[in-house]
């Protein structure tokens, strides 16, 4: 029993202590040379300012690129095109369109396509920021 | 000396008065002893953060290391405890990824949706 006791004391609290202390390093930013290829290939388009971002934002569009390979090619050509922008957006701003997008899909499937179909014939013709009702204020 | 000594004659000769016990009996019990204490000492005085003590100096945790061995402990557990709350905090920060591929990849541009 003091053997075990005693082994425990000198190797596995150690040991845990150390595991412990380099959870950090695990959760640590990445440099773009990092990356898998598949991550790569998934956020290509910041691959020049990747470096630059902070690390909470890198590590949300690495879970984003997690996703990347199931997509359609369409949605993967999409994906690329407004990916630069959507990371220049604020947490707020995109705490706010995911409200948004939620209220979006609440709406019944006819109303909703009633609205694309609005939204795309205005694109052409100039701003749509205003096409999609507001989400209910955030609490 | 080399007489041994087992628990049986150990137990005798304690039965005796101490004036009684020759002297090189008194000599073999008193070596005994000592190897005795040196074998627990050894058992029983290696903490279980003796690394840490070691990384303050000796080994020795008497008088002023035995407080740099507290410290030493309390710094490291503080470590760990921190350590381990922001890896918890992060893994656990809720994930909208799927919702943000979900509006990246809409049929609908994301200005739509941004304010």
């Amino acid at each position: 029993m003091y053997m075990w006791i005693n082994g425990i004391c000198r190797y596995l609290i150690p040991f845990f202590a150390a595991a412990l202390l380099s959870l950090p390093i695990l959760a640590h930013a990445k440099q773009w040379a990092e990356l898998t290829p598949v991550e790569q290939d998934a956020l290509s388009p910041l691959s020049a300012e990747w470096g630059s971002l902070p690390e909470k934002r890198q590590q949300r569009l690495l879970k984003l690129a997690q996703h990347y390979p199931k997509l359609t090619p369409e949605k993967k050509e999409r994906f690329h095109k407004r990916l630069v922008p959507w990371s220049k957006l604020t947490p707020e701003q995109h705490n706010r369109a995911r409200e948004k997008y939620k209220a979006f899909n609440k709406v019944p499937p006819e109303k909703r396509e009633e609205v694309k179909k609005m939204i795309h014939a205005r694109e052409t013709g100039g701003s749509v920021a205003s096409a999609v009702p507001p989400a209910p204020a955030a609490h | 000396m080399n007489e041994k000594l087992n628990t049986e004659s150990v137990r005798q000769l304690l039965n005796r008065s101490s004036a009684r016990i020759a002297s090189p009996t008194l000599a073999s019990l008193r070596a005994a002893r000592e190897k005795a204490l040196v074998r627990y000492d050894a058992r029983s005085s290696v903490p279980a953060f003796a690394w840490a003590t070691a990384l303050v100096g000796s080994g020795n945790t008497a008088g002023p290391m035995r407080r740099h061995y507290y410290w030493a402990s309390i710094i490291l557990l503080a470590a760990c405890l921190f350590s381990a709350t922001n890896f918890m905090m992060h893994a656990l920060e809720h994930d909208d990824s799927e919702v943000d591929v979900a509006i990246l990849t809409d049929d609908l541009p994301i200005d739509v949706y941004v304010d």
